[in-house]
């Protein structure tokens, strides 16, 4: 089961301390195995569902698997293997044991939350989830770092009181907190509309979307480099999850206003992250400032709402969590080499770390949107999408977003090539760090090879199926 | 519903959110975390009149009781960092509650006075509608809602134990305590993860708290044990129980007493994870004989919930108490080969 291994893995992490590097590896080989073959039993039989404890929906918890879930979960699998992998060559030992039982535990709340088909239970597994984060940003120690984790910690409470508010109002309205059974209950009531405001904002401030982005920079940027790929990779990846499964299955999407509010939230995110983006002049920060834009883009599905859109803020969403921890990685490459993460004194990287600029380059090339990877893909379902409705506000916004992209990947690997007048004592960075992040960028523009595979996945139960019906029937093709 | 009720609920909930706002608003952190307590303890009284006995027990001891205490203590450590770095007065006492620094802010400057006080308003506004919106949306909700008590009621002879609420949280939706228990640990370990503390040593205390603390201990440990065992039946359960037990320790360490060097290496950390770790054992058992996770078969979910609820009370107390203690002991240290700076340093 994808829950329980990294749960036994923390106790046993927690217990014995000295042997966490080992413990914590195997566990989490296990949790990728068993997510293939979770991907191996879905590939067989279709969408799965599992009562926990016998009893069933409404009076149990229900765990479901579509093709949704499973491609978050084979994603979760494969970022978090590398970082396993990287932080166990990147962290000292006293680091270590405390950053695998958190980390074992972020993965348990990311697992739960992706097979999760009760709304109460996604909201301990959120709980879980934002407790886990903060506490690792404030394993970097120091005092931004600390200062970044207090206000993450602030904002994540303050989301899941909102998202709790909006449940407490469905289950009095409706006697349930079953994905499947609310949405077959749902009707158009006050009550309905408030909870649904309520449990979007509340996700909205976990996902960091413009404006509520405002905790995410500085959180992303001083927590350790493995913790901050976590986090742009997966953390935000998780309440978004939990927004589209709302907005696809439970609320009524009859109104197209709220869609259209969040999609040019979406737009005003990127084009904000995007120049903000430019105008850093730490690496990291720059780095963050960048998923504040990318996230943008899975907003643009909303106004759309074809089954095409969605499907293209899901490749997004998959190439983006492969691509950005590579560039996280990087970054902590070339922060360790030189100690510092300023743009402009980057000091000929170029020859010194070859795999470390190749990865962030690779990165950067899925990141922008170039062909043949996998973030091309994505935007590419996302155009053709807008354009088949007729918006073209939301391609020309989804274009200048890749050429701000554009601008701000290539001025970092410019300044990797040029000379700086300073040579400073480098640091040894290991091998195995360079490798971790290249075998993840490389993932991203991989993705992009095999979309109609992949494109096959998500039609497992067709998850996106029914919005679009609902909605505009007929204008997907 | 006598008037003589309809007083009491009326000045309760004026009481309630007094106290919330003089909470807010106070300068002295000391006095907002008494203020706070009060709101709890008038709080559990607010889920007895909603005949929630579960949750006002819970609500005393755990959001009154140990939270209090906690923030109490926390204010205590910051007073002696604040001491260390010589800015008591700045760091603690002086936290102004927003009017206040728009009031500072007045002296200093009129123009940027006005575009804060035109933001509060502005705040105030919105705020206003958000919950005028939630009032409206609120009273259009039918007043009689079924949830799901009738079902809960269906399966309770099945469910292995009498009291509903227990019923809820150890079977039918263990999953959820289940996890639960997972962010409880988490607290610790984000706790733990920190940077340590000064150490403090075993001290000895008055002569008040020493007797108090010889009286009141056995005492505690009783009622925890009341309260584990009640709850199949009655009010009560792992969490109340569990706090009980934190309460003593609590006051066991308030008195000065330190556990002995050997209990903090590996015993510590298995009194902390057994809750968890027996919870995931059953429910992992509970596959072998080809049912679901979880499945408790009735014929043994009474035993097993008795279980998993005595191992969750011990790792619930153990917890608290340790989160009350502040940093991991000192016996944690990992041999000092291997200490040094993080991995990263920027």
């Amino acid at each position: 089961m994808l829950i329980v291994l990294p749960l036994i893995g923390t106790l046993l992490c927690f217990l014995l301390p000295r042997q966490v590097k080992a413990l914590g590896l195997m566990t989490a080989l296990a949790i990728a195995a068993s997510a293939v073959a979770l991907l191996w039993q879905l590939l067989q039989q279709g969408a799965m569902r599992y009562s926990v404890g016998g009893w069933g929906a409404p009076l149990g918890i229900d765990l479901y698997a579509d093709g949704l879930s499973l491609l978050m979960l084979l994603i979760t699998a494969t970022v978090g293997l590398a970082i396993s992998i990287y932080a166990n060559a990147a962290f000292k030992l006293d680091k270590l044991v405390h950053f695998w039982p958190l980390w074992l535990l972020l993965w348990t709340a990311l697992n739960a939350l992706f097979l999760s088909a009760d709304l109460f239970n996604l909201y301990v597994s959120l709980e879980l989830l934002g407790l886990s984060a903060v506490a690792l940003v404030a394993l970097a120690g120091g005092s931004a770092a600390l200062g970044a984790a207090m206000r993450y910690l602030l904002v994540s409470l303050l989301g899941s009181m909102l998202y709790l508010l909006g449940l407490a109002l469905l289950y009095h309205s409706f006697a349930s907190v079953d994905i499947a059974i609310l949405a077959q209950r749902m009707e158009s009531t006050p009550a309905v509309w408030a909870a649904m405001a309520l449990m979007t904002v509340g996700l909205l401030l976990k996902t960091a979307l413009f404006p509520l982005h405002f905790w995410l920079p500085p959180a992303h940027a001083n927590a350790p480099a493995a913790v901050s790929a976590l986090l742009s990779a997966l953390v935000v990846k998780g309440s978004f999850y939990i927004l589209l499964r709302l907005w696809l299955e439970v609320f009524p999407l009859s109104h197209a206003a709220p869609g259209q509010l969040l999609g040019l939230l979406g737009a005003a995110a990127i084009l904000w992250g995007g120049v903000q983006a430019l105008r850093q002049t730490r690496l990291k920060m720059l780095i963050a400032y960048s998923t504040v834009s990318q996230l943008g883009y899975l907003f643009i599905a909303f106004p759309l709402a074809t089954t095409m859109a969605w499907k293209g803020a899901m490749y997004l969403l998959l190439s983006h969590a492969l691509a950005k921890s590579a560039m996280f990685l990087a970054a902590g490459n070339l922060l360790l080499f030189g100690g510092h993460d300023r743009i402009t004194q980057l000091d000929r990287v170029a020859q010194r770390l070859p795999l470390t600029l190749a990865a962030f380059a690779l990165a950067g090339v899925s990141i922008i949107g170039l062909p043949i990877s996998g973030g091309f893909i994505g935007k590419w379902l996302l155009l053709t999408a807008a354009m088949q409705s007729g918006e073209w506000g939301w391609a020309v916004v989804m274009i200048l977003g890749s050429l701000l992209a554009a601008a701000y990947i290539f001025k970092v690997i410019g300044y990797a090539f040029t000379q700086a007048e300073v040579t400073h004592e480098a640091c040894e960075v290991s091998k195995t760090m360079g490798a971790t992040a290249f075998v993840l960028a490389l993932a991203a523009i991989v993705l992009g090879l095999i979309a109609p595979w992949l494109l096959a996945l998500m039609d497992i139960a067709e998850p996106f199926a029914m919005s679009s019906a609902a909605l505009n029937a007929g204008a997907a093709a | 519903m006598t008037l003589l009720q309809w007083a009491f609920d009326g000045l309760l909930g004026i009481t309630l959110i007094w106290l919330a706002w003089r909470t807010l608003a106070s300068a002295d952190l000391f006095k907002a975390i008494v203020l706070f307590i009060a709101f709890g303890l008038l709080m559990s009284l607010a889920w007895v009149r909603l005949n929630a006995p579960d949750i006002a027990l819970a609500e005393a001891a755990i959001g009154a009781g140990l939270t209090g205490a906690l923030l109490l203590v926390a204010l205590a450590r910051l007073n002696v960092v604040a001491a260390q770095t010589g800015d008591i007065e700045s760091n603690t006492k002086q936290i102004s509650a927003p009017e206040d620094s728009a009031r500072t802010t007045a002296v200093v400057g009129q123009g940027v006075s006005n575009k804060h006080n035109l933001f509060q308003y502005f705040l105030v506004l919105m705020l206003s509608a958000v919950a005028a919106g939630l009032a409206y949306a609120v009273l259009s909700l039918p007043s009689e809602a079924p949830g799901l008590s009738r079902d809960v009621a269906e399966n309770l002879n099945v469910s292995g134990v009498s009291n509903p609420v227990t019923a809820v949280l150890l079977n039918f939706r263990g999953y959820d305590t289940l996890l639960e228990m997972a962010v409880l640990l988490l607290a610790l370990l984000g706790v733990w993860s920190l940077n340590r503390l000064p150490e403090q040593y075993e001290s000895s205390p008055g002569l008040v708290l020493d007797m108090l603390s010889r009286l009141l201990v056995p005492l505690l440990l009783l009622v925890a044990g009341y309260l584990l065992w009640v709850g199949s039946r009655a009010p009560g359960g792992a969490f109340q129980a569990g706090s009980v037990l934190a309460a003593a320790g609590v006051l066991l360490l308030l008195a000065g007493w330190r556990p002995a060097a050997r209990f903090l290496g590996w015993p510590l950390r298995f009194a902390l994870i057994i809750g968890l770790a027996v919870f995931v054992s059953v429910a992992l058992l509970m596959m072998l004989p080809g049912g679901q996770l979880l499945q408790l078969p009735p014929a043994f979910a009474g035993a097993l919930i008795l279980l998993i609820e005595t191992a969750a009370t011990l790792s619930i107390g153990v917890t608290l108490a340790a989160l009350f203690y502040g940093s991991r002991p000192r016996s944690e240290q990992i041999p000092p080969h291997h200490t040094g700076s993080g991995g990263e340093n920027e």
